[in-house]
């Protein structure tokens, strides 16, 4: 065996080298179109699942089956499961030919909550919500402030028993007027949701969607029958954003948005203003002309300052007059109610009426220091405030 | 001059120029990732591992060419400006803009970036001996090694007392990599090459041209801050970057935004969550964190006196400029380290805050021992308050956070009755012998101060059912964290690699296959010299983590910390160079030497870590490395040039180095305390002295 090689072949050897460095170099400068391209979303987790349903399981509720193999249809993942595997937004598995959610009466989180928080400022203000999320979620966003539960699988976390009668009940002894689910992506954990929303409707307990918005028309319009109000995401514009920061697609988003408007369920939406990313003019002013012409002026837009967050930690905050700026252009654009969030003390917290301008609701964070709307309809021009006031 | 002392002066240029590329390099991937210790002890890793391989390959090239090596050398001389540019630009080339990519494609994107230097530099060291050796058949691999060693030293001392303060880094690359440049153009005009001449001085001239202009060094840092940087320095501690974006600011250190102004939320929380604890506020000590809106916070109780410690004054001097630090007449600033300062015991205070990031580093871990605690009540007046914050998701709190919760917790429980803590944006620690209230509006609302969070949504988001659940979930049976035996960085690798899914095992796992496979192949005397680079990276690991840990992170007295480790290889080759023929006695003796040294730092580690004088750290890791430069070229000259040449024995130590450098920091030290990494040296140092003494019996 030769052990050593000649200069020339050495020469040969680096000049080889260099190429192929230099071919891998130029693969990443040509990327732009590529990196546009770039996308986070979710896989499914072949081999993943257990083997048996475990006590908190119950067997999906919107599938297809093509023998063994199951495809959830809940959201528009569309996870195709061979026995053994673990959707994407792992809460869902295929056992033995049969799809199940395991996030069923398991909650991790159980708060109460202001109703302002998730956030819905028209919404039966001042009031209370029972809030629960159990682990999962479709998307895979960046800067998920709720990555330990939402990215995680349900029997990964630490988790109560709360089967949807009993949250219903303890809603109901603690005499809190509605129950969100919140936290991480209740598209997820569909079936609780579900059932607990429609025992909920009977105890005229109201019932909150605080969602991604990612989810499939059949199932949103059998939910529609029980929700009360929804806070959805709107992450950007851009299907190009949604794919790289969040692991989704945008216009899935924008038919719930539909759906939910078509249902009239009070909806409002949320928009993290992501610096370098989620924080163009002319993409807000597209985004805005859509919700005009398809949802209409009335919905609330609540535009939210980023901070660094999980993975995306290395941008800045988003600074506070983008955020204005953001806000005179959703409203110049005509949309009635824009408001900011995670800017403490801001005046844009506050509601005014898009009728006469006039302070309705002067909110000093979750309180409530003066509310001039009766019936609702304005305190001065009688206008009707959209939204749900109660008496 | 002949061609062989060319070739011996470039020599030194590249050791001048490699350590100081070497330092550059650490500092600009901590810049672009989470500068943790992982990150850390990857680079040093990938960087010594390719040498080692770089150090292999020059033992394939049979036949030596000084041409080559002039191009080889001028190569070396010019790459690192590429190498760091493409550090800079690749990093948002393969990753997303703003995220924190995890542990693998962090390995990967170093790797590959760092490998075409290293490679080179492992390679043109043993190839420069074989190139020498062709004309001047008595130069050996020990005086070799000698002349490395007094590049390194030369670069080493160039960049950390002088450079590192007044120059960027790709100034400080060309100016490093001066003497190298010269010398391969002149051996290359020596060699009459004149088309590859013409062709290399023109390269020089572009490489000094990016080099020295400024714009082009800015632009490369483009694509991490955006377009609106208003300042940029680099200070021996980070790289501090100062944005402005729509009037607002955002202060940049190592790649991470530690402050954006209108941060309201944290600034009260921060605040007010301590202060209002005190019937009277008359002195607050602020350790970090005192950009923005902090100091007018801190002012509502209207204190006699606020002494701000910072360590870095080149933050301060970037934050005073641009008027983020504004002058008041209560605030006293002082530059050093905060451990050290209260530690020093000067004054006392009605309440100390500690503004610090996670303790993922030993830096910052030394403000989370119980060491720390015990001092830091020392300093507080009677029933004054301590405060600090970790991250926590208010939401849910998972196994690892309440691991780390609950270490903290209890670690601060030894020293304080009453310990809250509140779950705000984080969650905040405060601690006491005074009694502690949770309803912070009543707090705030009683002494007339007025906020803007804190009494709008602290009853919203601050339940008293969170604050039960989170107080609740502490448990009392989770270790304590102390100076020595710093577990919670252990519990934020777990956090870390949580929050990508992965798991360090198949990375672990692999490199103790290659490290076996490679340990089987390897002759007694190179097992020899990879035990001792495994001892002399691990002991420099544990000398700088002790010495800060009783006096501070002092920059120049790490920095001439590290000096004395690289100095002592100098006068301890030239030893060896003298002692070679007495060949395994001297081998023996140094490896007693070791042994001896590593006792006597574990036995001050198990009974005594008191405080020693400075002095004694300076002198032992001398003392130590000058017998690690004893044992190459002894090594060398038994094993003989014909069965290894040069190159096996610099792998040995740089693949000894590499391991070394992770194991005990990233595993060690972290899992099971300075003690028992002090123990695996001594186990891996007696493995090498009992193959010695076996050579001996044989014979």
């Amino acid at each position: 065996m030769r052990r050593y090689i000649t200069r020339k072949e050495f020469l040969r050897e680096m000049g080889l080298l260099s190429l192929l460095i230099a071919t891998d170099g130029h693969c990443f400068w040509g990327k732009d179109k590529e990196r546009e391209k770039a996308d986070i979303r979710g896989r499914v987790f072949k081999g993943d699942a257990p083997k048996k349903p475990w006590k908190w399981s119950i067997e999906g509720f919107y599938y297809t089956t093509n023998g063994e193999d199951v495809q959830c249809m809940v959201c528009p993942n569309r996870c195709y499961l061979t026995p053994g595997d673990r959707s994407v937004c792992r809460s869902k598995v295929n056992i033995a030919g049969k799809l199940y959610s395991i996030a069923y009466g398991n909650p991790c989180s159980v708060h109460i909550d202001p109703i302002e928080k998730k956030p819905l400022s028209h919404f039966y203000p001042a009031t209370e919500v029972f809030s629960i999320a159990a682990a999962g979620c479709n998307f895979r966003c960046l800067n998920c402030q709720n990555w330990e539960i939402s990215q995680r699988k349900p029997e990964e976390v630490h988790h109560g028993e709360l089967f949807p009668a009993d949250v219903v009940r303890l809603t109901k002894e603690r005499n809190i007027p509605s129950i969100a689910y919140t936290y991480s992506e209740p598209i997820s954990y569909y079936e609780y949701m579900y059932d607990t929303a429609r025992l909920a409707r009977e105890e005229g307990i109201k019932n909150v969607l605080v969602s991604n918005g990612y989810i499939n028309k059949r199932p949103l319009e059998d939910l529609s029958q029980y929700l009360d109000a929804a806070n959805v995401n709107l992450k950007s514009f851009d299907d190009d954003i949604y794919r790289r920061l969040n692991g989704g697609r945008l216009q899935p988003v924008l038919n719930t948005f539909k759906v939910l408007h078509e249902k009239g369920i009070w909806f409002e939406m949320t928009t993290l203003v992501v610096p370098g990313y989620v924080d163009k003019p002319e993409m807000i002013k597209r985004m805005c002309g859509w919700i005009l012409k398809e949802l209409g002026p009335d919905y609330p837009l609540h535009f939210l300052r980023f901070f660094p967050r999980y993975k995306l930690n290395r941008l800045p905050a988003t600074p506070v007059r983008t955020l204005e700026e953001l806000r005179d252009i959703a409203l110049r654009e005509g949309i009635h109610y824009v408001y900011l969030g995670n800017v403490p003390g801001h005046e844009a917290y506050d509601t005014y009426c898009h009728n006469c301008h006039k302070l309705l609701i002067e909110r000093h964070g979750y309180y409530i220091a003066k509310f001039n709307i009766n019936h609702g309809r304005c305190k001065f021009c009688k206008t009707p405030i959209p939204g749900r006031w109660g008496s | 001059m002949s061609l062989t002392d060319l070739i011996i002066i470039s020599v030194i240029g590249t050791g001048i120029s490699s350590i100081s590329v070497q330092l550059i390099t650490v500092r600009e991937f901590l810049s672009q990732f989470y500068g943790n210790e992982i990150t850390i002890s990857l680079v040093l890793f990938c960087w010594l591992m390719v040498s080692g391989l770089g150090s292999l390959a020059s033992k394939l090239l049979k036949r030596k060419s000084i041409t080559l090596y002039s191009i080889l050398a001028l190569i070396t001389g010019l790459f690192p400006l590429i190498q760091i540019t493409a550090i800079r630009l690749f990093r948002d080339a393969i990753f997303i803009h703003g995220e924190s990519p995890g542990f693998y494609p962090v390995f990967f994107f170093i790797l590959i970036l760092s490998a075409p230097y290293t490679f080179f530099i492992g390679f043109i060291l043993p190839y420069s001996l074989a190139v020498i050796k062709a004309t001047r058949q008595t130069f050996t691999a020990g005086k070799l090694y000698i002349l490395d060693n007094i590049g390194d030293i030369t670069g080493g001392v160039l960049f950390s007392f002088i450079l590192v303060y007044f120059l960027s880094p790709f100034k400080i690359i060309a100016l490093t990599s001066f003497l190298l440049i010269l010398i391969s153009l002149a051996l290359i005009l020596c060699l009459r090459r004149y088309f590859l001449f013409m062709g290399a001085f023109l390269s020089v001239v572009v490489f000094f041209a990016f080099a020295f202009e400024k714009r082009f060094e800015l632009s490369t840092l483009a694509n991490q801050y955006g377009l609106n940087i208003v300042s940029y320095r680099e200070s021996p501690y980070g790289r501090i970057v100062l944005t402005k974006e729509r009037g607002e600011y955002t202060f940049w250190e190592s790649g991470s935004p530690i402050f954006s102004t209108f941060n309201i939320t944290t600034a009260e929380e921060k605040v007010h969550y301590p202060l209002c604890q005190l019937d009277r506020v008359e002195d607050v000590l602020l350790v970090s964190g005192g950009m923005g809106e902090t100091f007018d916070e801190i002012l509502k109780y209207s204190p006699h006196r606020i002494d701000y410690v910072e360590l870095d004054p080149t933050l301060i001097k970037v934050a005073s400029q641009s008027g983020l630090l504004s002058p008041h007449e209560q605030v006293n600033i002082i530059l050093t380290d905060g451990r050290g300062y209260i530690a020093e015991g000067r004054r006392r205070y009605s309440a100390i805050i500690v503004d610090l990031s996670e303790p993922d580093t030993f830096q910052l871990n030394r403000f989370y021992t119980k060491e720390f605690f015990d001092r830091a009540k020392g300093v507080l007046r009677k029933d004054g308050v301590l405060s600090f914050s970790l991250i926590a998701n208010p939401n849910y709190l998972s196994e690892v956070r309440v691991k780390k919760l609950s270490s903290i917790f209890n670690t601060v429980k030894g020293y304080f009755q009453n310990v809250l803590l509140i779950p705000g944006e984080e969650v905040y620690f405060l601690a006491s012998d005074g009694e502690l209230d949770a309803d912070i509006p009543r707090r705030l609302r009683e002494r007339s101060i007025a906020t803007s969070y804190i009494q709008g949504f602290y009853y919203g988001n601050v339940t008293e059912e969170r604050i039960k659940s989170i107080n609740d979930a502490m448990n009392p049976d989770e270790f304590i964290n102390t100076d020595f035996q710093p577990r919670v960085i252990n519990i934020m690798f777990t956090e870390w690699f949580k929050k990508y899914g992965t798991s360090p095992n198949w990375f672990i796992g692999a490199l103790l296959g290659l490290l076996v496979f490679y340990l089987f192949f390897i002759r007694r005397e190179e097992y020899v010299l990879f035990s001792t680079g495994f001892a002399a990276m691990g002991v420099e690991m544990l000398i700088l983590f002790s010495f800060q840990v009783i006096y501070g992170y002092i920059y120049l007295k790490v920095g001439a910390i590290i000096t004395c480790f690289l100095l002592g290889l100098l006068p301890g080759a030239v030893l060896g160079n003298r002692w070679k023929k007495r060949g395994k006695h001297v081998l023996m003796n140094a490896e007693v030497g070791m042994l001896l040294l590593l006792a006597v730092y574990l036995i001050w580690a198990r009974f005594y870590q008191s405080r020693v004088p400075e002095l004694i750290f300076f002198l032992y890791g001398f003392s130590f490395s000058l017998l690690c430069g004893v044992q190459f070229p002894v090594a060398a000259e038994i094993i003989g040039e014909e069965k290894s040449p040069a190159a096996g024995l610099f792998a040995a130590d740089l693949v000894g180095a590499g391991a070394g450098t992770l194991a005990i920091g990233t595993l060690l030290i972290p899992l099971l305390g300075i003690q028992a990494a002090i123990i695996a040296l001594i186990l891996i140092k007696a493995a090498s002295t009992m193959l010695i003494l076996r050579a001996y019996r044989i014979r």
